[in-house]
């Protein structure tokens, strides 16, 4: 049997909120920082065979980025969707992502993004990795494949890590480390002609309303509203070696450079 | 405006937006400037299959439908209708009628590379007196064993620098008339095929149009499309066509000339308020949004019916005037909107007002459009 990649991925919201965050067919798009994901799981089958796998969790409005991905060349879409699902923190999506990669079992990798254009909270992926008891490594560059498992490059705080780990492995993929593709016309057509997309509810993952959702979450967003930075413009006087020199003074005092 | 769309649409829209914004919006202002063509950007937009939006997938196309290809022009012109304008001939008058006309053989030769995006297309109809009224051409093709022996001097064709595969109307019967005209094919690189001076056009100028001649060209019988004397035939149903992927490109322009006019309005501070709080202005936009909203939905009723199978002619007509003249509508006003600025070359908004222009004169003017559809509706 080949490798099965699960890759999770989410439709986030393309216009910041002004209030209540609505979410609507035309201001979702997939999280860019998800195509790095599916492109890596799609050369990892296309150089060693398998199948990929896309799950998302979300309303129907969602399933979208289940053909996105099948478009890339991704060959199963999952969606998990229910009312009781609403209101998800990181904790709770991780705990129905979890359930729901279960569900795909067996499977070799999941790979995420690094974070969610919207809510940017960085947290889903190592939670699911911990719900699942597996692995993982956060920023992935790049991923070798060795007889036992994969040896894993990262890049953090000026350092380079490697790491040595066996199957199964949960990642999420450094948006520099890789150039997603483009989404071909052929593609599009053939997703939305032949591509199926399974769309599971809690009981089919036998999970309880109240582990999702407001119930199973362990934050609360008091409130939101936005916030504008002020910019300040200032010049800076003197001969041009003395501008110079006041410049590189007041961006070591800011911690800036030195 | 996008919930008419179906999903599959919708996708296609997000997709070719956000390759346009990635790699076209970067370079759009600076080969408008330097009236160059990006071929930089050529390959990969060959690969994602903007080149055989329609064409069948065993012939290396896309596969997809009108309503699909009016998205695909729409948002490429949105940020450069000079490649909007290559696109959509390409496909429209070019690969088209040789889907269309073309034998088994033509189409195998033909349409895979100029669907790939490995070569390019061109319409080659309008003369020096010949635009408007097509059957006046005075191009020639004679007949010389299995050859034909041709001579022609077309002006402002699209594409003209750097077509491959170039569709000549000429004169097979000049005794026949309308019925005396056939279409062949010509390939760069033919003796005989030379390619004038690049016009130094206003606007579109990321579009090498060119005169293309043909002198005493010797082309093979076989590159005959069609029968002979079917050519009016050949390009009226090519410019059928072609009337969805110019009225889109005309919608994608007013688009990006309406979402500039906003852009300027929230920012632009007179009195102490933004101007999009001053009703004048206000109204402006108002007509605006309304008129590109209508543009978009004729367009896509039309690339409708065209999928449907049913006639689209009439639909297909009104789109293209009503969508270029909003074009040139929008584009004023959001030039207006921006005052001094709009008349800049800092801003995008003079090269949307250039570029839309010309989209109420190429594949028919707008006076022959409304010749057309008063016609339809008079029953003449």
């Amino acid at each position: 049997m080949g490798l099965h990649i699960i890759v999770c991925i989410k439709a986030v919201t393309l216009e910041p909120p002004r209030g209540q965050l609505i979410r609507s067919v035309d201001s979702l798009e997939l999280n860019p920082f998800d195509w790095p994901a599916l492109e890596v799981a799609l050369r990892i089958k296309e150089e060693r065979g398998g199948t990929v796998t896309a799950l998302t969790m979300g309303s129907e409005d969602s399933v979208f980025v289940l053909y996105e991905a099948m478009a890339m060349g991704v060959d199963r879409g999952v969606l998990v969707c229910d009312r009781s699902l609403a209101g998800s923190d990181t904790l709770a999506t991780s705990t129905a992502l979890a359930a729901a990669i279960k569900k795909l079992s067996p499977f070799d990798l999941v790979l995420f993004g690094t974070r969610t254009a919207d809510s940017d909270t960085g947290q889903v992926g190592p939670q699911t990795a911990v719900a699942l008891d597996l692995p993982m490594v956060t920023g992935a560059h790049s991923i070798q494949w060795t007889d036992s498992g994969i040896h894993v490059e990262r890049y953090a705080d000026g350092f380079r890590e490697e790491f040595k780990l066996s199957l199964s492995v949960a990642l999420t993929i450094h948006p520099r480390s890789i150039q997603p593709r483009g989404l071909r016309l052929s593609g599009i057509e053939l997703a939305f002609e032949e591509g199926e997309v399974e769309k599971w509810d809690l009981a089919e993952l036998d999970l309880s309303p109240d582990r999702v959702g407001w119930a199973g979450s362990a934050t609360r967003v008091l409130s939101w509203k936005r916030v504008t930075r002020e910019r300040k413009c200032e010049f800076i006087s003197g001969t041009a070696n003395e501008q110079v020199q006041e410049l590189v003074s007041r961006l070591k005092k800011s911690g800036f450079i030195g | 405006m996008n919930t008419l769309l179906s999903d599959k649409h919708r996708t296609v829209r997000r997709s070719v937006r956000n390759f346009c914004e990635r790699e076209l919006r970067p370079i759009a202002k600076e080969i408008d400037q330097e009236a160059r063509f990006p071929w930089e950007i050529v390959e990969k937009m060959g690969n994602l299959g903007f080149f055989g939006v329609q064409v069948p997938k065993d012939l290396d196309g896309a596969g997809m439908d009108s309503v699909g290809y009016a998205v695909v022009i729409e948002e490429i012109s949105r940020v450069c209708a000079s490649l909007g304008l290559c696109i959509s001939v390409h496909n429209s008058v070019v690969i088209h009628p040789l889907l269309a006309f073309g034998s088994e053989e033509q189409k195998q030769r033909w349409v895979p590379p100029l669907a790939r995006g490995e070569k390019i297309g061109a319409f080659c109809l309008t003369e020096p007196n010949a635009g408007s009224d097509a059957a006046a051409i005075e191009a020639t093709a004679v007949r010389d064993g299995d050859h034909y022996v041709v001579n022609a001097n077309k002006v402002f064709v699209t594409n003209g620098g750097i077509a491959d595969v170039c569709l000549f109307f000429v004169r097979t019967d000049v005794k026949a008339g309308r019925k005396g005209i056939s279409v062949i094919v010509a390939e760069r690189g033919t003796p005989g095929f030379v390619v004038g001076d690049l016009e130094d056009l206003c606007g579109m100028r990321a579009n090498p149009v060119s005169s293309i001649r043909l002198y005493d060209c010797r082309l093979p019988a076989e590159n005959l499309l069609g029968k002979q004397g079917m050519g009016l035939r050949i390009g009226l149903s090519g410019l059928d066509a072609g009337r969805i992927g110019i009225a889109a490109q005309a919608v994608g322009i007013a688009q990006a000339a309406l979402e500039e006019g906003v852009r300027y309005a929230r920012q632009r501070h007179q009195f102490g308020v933004p101007i999009g709080k001053h009703q004048a202005v206000q109204m402006m936009i108002a007509d605006m949004a309304t008129q590109v909203d209508a543009a978009r939905l004729m367009v896509y009723r039309a690339a409708l019916l065209r999928d449907q199978g049913k006639p689209f002619s009439q639909a297909a007509a009104m789109a293209k005037l009503y969508a270029s003249e909003t074009s040139s509508k929008v584009a004023d006003l959001a030039v207006q909107i921006h005052g001094g600025y709009g008349y800049s070359k800092s801003y995008p908004i003079e090269r949307y007002y250039r570029d839309a222009r010309v989209t109420r004169i190429y594949e028919g003017t707008s006076e022959i459009h409304r010749l057309v559809i008063a016609r339809e509706v008079l029953g003449q």
